[in-house]
């Protein structure tokens, strides 16, 4: 989902571009743009329009029982039926709200997060540039399981040595949330600071002398000439940021074998995850994941509309 | 980590270690698991002599491609070509039940008792009763009901999983426990071990597993399913579920006995250091104990569930059976295997060097016991335990929907532990849910309203 979004953003330019040749050059050019976009087209086709084609489709039917059940499903239209399920069921919004609440705390200290270390590491005093950088981004080295299972133990009271310095239990009903916060601002901070570190790089040294000359300290340079510079950059984060937030798994997934305080519906992908393998409801699955990867659309687009329109 | 990835195969050993657990739920969440699995399914030996049938066969049983090699050496008609998946719920149902939609299901599948009838409801099983009718009087009764929920016979049991209990022979021994009889006495030694050491418990109940509490449910003789007629009767609020789920909030509320998870390292830990003295498991639970304490060897001991009221019964939590798909084209040499595998006494004999297996086919019981290589456990003999257990099993029928019903007493259990909800309120509402959700899926269902 989040490749097609961030695709689709793009793709809207260059629609606007190849709109305005197809009667001057296309015919020149058109074995060879086939031929070029070809693979790229078969796997945008096999590997992302066509299963959400068929998930769209797959939302709109059930499997019907009869009696005991033993004869088998017949597939049944219910139009907009398993959305509504979906829409209606406690746990499916209770895993909304858990996304909400981890959304609004893990966004802005991650990204803040990544952003302060990047000006740190930019800044001119910061010595071993390498070692920081590497150090700050080894986490997202570690796949996301093995992060989890490593924090998990971490956490595990009598194993790990979080649980008795911290005010509350870390794998307990209040203390979960924070700790999934917690793992996955460890792994991606690194990440986004990389990106960021990276297009603070890209700002014209001229532009950074002009502000020194002018009498701008470091701190001033960095909130009124680096950040602006990197904004558009920022905004990327802040969508690729949101969409991992609203798509949450792995975390909680490894976290479910260490406490029973996360619920196999505490967020949404796990709500569709245990509908479809655990329930084998697959209708109600593929309505509650296309609800996602709309709701995932409309924020990306949101998002980017208001960094377009700040760029302006 | 490997060995704890191993127990995971086990029949019915659906969580057995957390880190097991773990990485098979998230790498059958990532369709790893089973690509894992099967290309560690090649090394085994795929040549097919000419001529030979081939099955093809889904299991994630530990110790299945031993019994597979055995098999394809001893005779050249039937070729069984395994595919190792991930544990039942880490992935294995998933992708079985995936095949049977897709039309292409291996000859083979692995089902569980309790998710027997929630793969029949997909259709894809074949009726296997005239096949396997002059099996019947071998079986242990438990099993044999088990693969024949509506009179129709649907698989070919392999083991059964009665609970016992294991406990700490060694402290009880030492501090003059007595053996608990039944629960109130369990109730009453559970005091008695908190007054001598204050950081140990009796036992946690799990309330992480939703298969340990149907099986606490089934000892108290109360099926949450019964099949009337052409109807599913639904009584998972019934008085003696609700009676168990009484007592054990009571012991919770205590704080007499623990409430996390079984299996995970915190557990094994509390286990070997004398934090937990017993363990409400199953068959298979030895197996555990052997692989997660190996060195607690001469501590341990078995005896049969403490009984509600003096009246012998048991519940099971696992055991595994395999079945024919609808649309395989060589279902006579998948019975051949599967006859094989069930009665054959080659099979508990290769089964005694990593587990301790008990044949759901009573003849191949005396095999597993001699196979058996004592001296983990202090007191009385375990096969003589384990079968007084089996024979204790009550009735019992799982329902169409077992496997999701797991989840969600899981989820409304999770609130427990905090306070939020108590064990009652908890299966009050999977009840009314479990009533509303087959209903919801066309199933015909008489609500049990005995609360």
């Amino acid at each position: 989902m989040s490749r097609s979004t961030s695709g689709g953003a793009r793709s809207g330019r260059r629609a606007v571009v190849l709109g305005r040749t197809p009667a001057g050059r296309m015919p020149r050019f058109g074995g060879a743009a086939v031929l070029l976009c070809a693979p790229f087209a078969l796997l945008l086709l096999g590997t992302v329009l066509a299963p959400v084609a068929y998930a769209l489709y797959l939302s709109l039917f059930t499997e019907r029982l009869s009696g005991l059940g033993f004869s088998g499903p017949s597939r049944a239209f219910v139009a907009l039926g398993n959305y509504a399920d979906v829409v209606t069921d406690p746990d499916f919004l209770h895993g909304v709200g858990n996304v909400a609440l981890y959304a609004v705390v893990q966004v802005p200290l991650m990204l803040g997060g990544a952003l302060v270390v990047a000006l740190l590491i930019d800044s001119a005093v910061a010595r071993l540039k390498q070692v920081w950088l590497l150090a700050v981004f080894l986490p997202y080295a570690v796949p996301g399981v093995i992060a989890g299972l490593i924090w998990g133990y971490l956490y595990s009271p009598d194993i790990g040595p979080i649980s008795a310095v911290a005010p509350i239990d870390p794998l307990g009903a209040n203390g979960i949330l924070p700790s999934v916060v917690n793992i996955a601002t460890w792994q991606w901070m690194g990440y986004n600071m990389i990106i960021f570190y990276t297009a603070l790089r890209t700002v014209p040294r001229e532009l950074l002398e002009a502000a020194r000359v002018d009498g701008a300290g470091p701190m001033r340079t960095a909130l009124s000439v680096k950040l602006p510079s990197i904004r558009p950059t920022l905004f990327v984060g802040l969508v690729f940021t949101i969409i991992g937030a609203l798509q949450l798994f792995t975390e909680p997934l490894v976290l479910q074998s260490f406490t029973g305080a996360v619920t196999s519906t505490w967020t949404p992908s796990l709500y569709v995850y245990d509908s479809a393998f655990v329930a084998g409801d697959y209708g109600r699955a593929a309505a509650a994941s296309v609800l996602l990867g709309l709701v995932s659309a409309v924020l990306s687009a949101v998002v980017m509309r208001i960094s377009a329109r700040r760029s302006r | 980590m490997d060995e704890a990835r191993g127990g995971g195969h086990r029949s019915g050993e659906r969580r057995a270690t957390v880190s097991r657990r773990t990485l098979l739920r998230t790498a059958g969440a990532a369709g790893a698991g089973a690509m894992l699995a099967g290309s560690l399914s090649g090394c085994a030996s795929r040549e097919a002599s000419s001529g030979a049938t081939r099955v093809t066969m889904w299991s994630w049983l530990t110790g299945m491609d031993r019994y597979v090699e055995a098999f394809n050496a001893s005779q050249r008609e039937v070729f069984v070509d395994l595919n190792v998946l991930a544990g039942g719920l880490s992935g294995g149902y998933a992708q079985q039940t995936n095949a049977i939609r897709a039309h292409n299901a291996p000859d083979i599948m692995h089902v569980e008792y309790q998710g027997l009838p929630q793969v029949l409801t997909t259709g894809g099983l074949r009726e296997i009763t005239e096949d396997t009718s002059d099996l019947a009087p071998e079986y242990s009764s438990a099993a044999w009901r088990s693969v024949r929920p509506d009179g129709r016979t649907w698989a070919v049991p392999f083991d059964v999983a009665p609970m016992v209990l294991y406990y700490r022979k060694d402290l009880f021994d030492a501090h003059g426990l007595a053996v608990p009889s039944d629960w109130e006495q369990f109730r009453t030694t559970a005091e008695e071990v908190r007054r001598i050491d204050p950081a140990a418990r009796l036992t946690t109940f799990p309330l992480n597993d939703g298969s340990f509490f149907a099986g606490m449910a089934w000892q108290a003789r109360d099926p949450w399913w019964q099949i009337l007629g052409d109807s599913w009767k639904v009584d998972i609020g019934g008085a003696g579920t609700l009676r168990t789920a009484r007592y054990w909030q009571e012991l919770i509320d205590a704080d007499l006995v623990r409430s996390d998870g079984i299996g995970t390292q915190d557990w094994i830990a509390s286990m070997h250091e004398g934090r937990l003295w017993s363990l409400l498991g199953a068959a298979w639970s030895a197996g555990t104990l052997n692989k997660s304490i190996p060195r607690d060897s001469g501590r341990w001991a078995v005896t049969t569930l403490p009984t509600w009221d003096g009246v012998p019964s048991t519940g099971m939590q696992g055991g595994s059976a395999f079945a024919v798909s609808a649309e395989s084209d060589v279902p006579e040499a998948a019975l051949t295997f599967l006859r094989w595998l069930s009665t054959d006494p080659e099979v508990p004999g290769i089964a005694a060097s990593f587990t301790t297996l008990l044949p759901a086919y009573v003849p191949n019981r005396a095999v597993a016991r001699e196979s058996y290589r004592s001296g983990y456990f202090l007191g009385e003999p375990i096969y003589d335990v384990l079968d007084e257990a089996v024979r204790r099993v009550s009735d019992w029928t799982w329902g169409p929907t077992a496997l999701g019903l797991f989840s969600t007493l899981e989820n409304r259990f999770s609130p427990v532990v905090t306070g939020g909800s108590t064990l009652v309120e908890a299966i009050e509402r999977v009840q009314h849910d479990s009533v509303r959700s087959m209903r919801g899926s066309g199933l015909s269902v008489i609500e049990g309203g005995s609360t």
